[in-house]
């Protein structure tokens, strides 16, 4: 809890992602092969849904789905359990994955670091 | 000059002697607003005026000091310390409690300034000074605080967010008819 922000501006402040910057390496470096991801729901149903813009991501087929339920099931608020599970673990395994791609970053940017200080003691 | 003329008039009717056109005409005045000797008079030169402005304000001739004569209309008038009422004793008591002035007291200039409602002179409880470094040094480490917040931002170890349909060109009011940048979303192979 904080030992990126200590890795970012004081001990490793050359290797430690920036949050403002792009990242520099491919994302299919290193993987054999990597498919794309897929949206589910499309551009025409999260415009009648009338999802506000942050809430169109990847796991829009969920919310859909949800709202969708809440709506039928009114007034039962307790009713959508299952459908709000669902988009809350897409939503949770998507974070997780921003974490994996900014720790895979933060390791490549160390492995460079390593391959440049070892051409030049070479 | 009108409103004073009318005020007379109105006043002698109503206190007047007579009734009505009687009283008009017989030229009797009401006893409220300044009397002849009471009028604010040149400014004092020589000690007997002095004394005689001292006595008709009600003061001792050691307290008395009139205003420097620059021409401002001043007169006589007695210049008093610059002192809030507020600043007089609250458990005293006093004709006016509210103005915590006595009868026949003579009053500031700016003695509708200085009442309890208005301005107030009373000497702040800490040393001027005190108060200002405390109050300056606050906002200025506060001030500081914030901008090492913002030169050293904390934020979460994630990568950006993912968005679809090119980081949602078309939602976010981009021109259908040109085309965007390529961007491609990877899957994560974990999941």
């Amino acid at each position: 809890m904080g030992a990126h922000l200590v890795r970012r501006y004081i001990t490793e402040t050359d290797t430690e992602p920036d949050p403002a910057k792009k990242y520099e390496f491919d994302p299919e470096f290193g993987f054999p092969e990597r498919k794309e991801r897929e949206m589910v729901a499309s551009q025409m149903q999260m415009n009648l849904a009338q999802l506000p813009l942050e809430q169109r991501d990847y796991c829009a087929q969920h919310l859909l789905k949800l709202m969708k339920c809440k709506r039928d099931n009114w007034p039962n608020f307790l009713a959508c359990k299952h459908e709000r599970h669902d988009w809350d673990y897409c939503e949770h395994q998507d974070y997780v994955m921003r974490m994996k791609e900014y720790e895979r970053e933060r390791r490549l940017q160390l492995r460079k670091k390593r391959i440049e200080a070892q051409a030049e003691a070479a | 000059m009108a409103g004073v003329g009318f005020r007379r008039w109105a006043q002698a009717l109503s206190k007047g002697k007579g009734s009505g056109i009687s009283a008009l005409l017989s030229g009797s005045r009401a006893a409220s607003g300044s009397s002849k000797d009471t009028v604010l008079g040149p400014p004092p030169k020589s000690p007997e005026e002095m004394a005689a402005a001292a006595k008709k304000y009600n003061l001792r001739l050691e307290d008395y000091a009139p205003y420097p004569d620059k021409g401002e209309g001043f007169g006589d008038y007695p210049k008093l310390p610059d002192r809030s009422q507020a600043e007089r004793d609250p458990w005293y008591k006093w004709d006016h409690p509210d103005l915590r002035r006595n009868w026949g007291e003579p009053m500031h200039w700016d003695f509708d300034m200085y009442i309890r409602n208005r301005v107030d002179t009373s000497p702040s409880p800490v040393p001027w000074s005190t108060m200002c470094k405390q109050l300056f040094g606050f906002i200025g480490f506060m001030l500081f605080m914030f901008y090492l917040g913002e030169t050293f931002r904390s934020y979460q170890p994630v990568a950006p967010k993912q968005y679809p349909y090119k980081n949602l060109y078309l939602e976010k009011g981009g021109d259908p008819e040109k085309q965007p940048e390529e961007v491609k979303n990877y899957r994560n192979l974990m999941t």
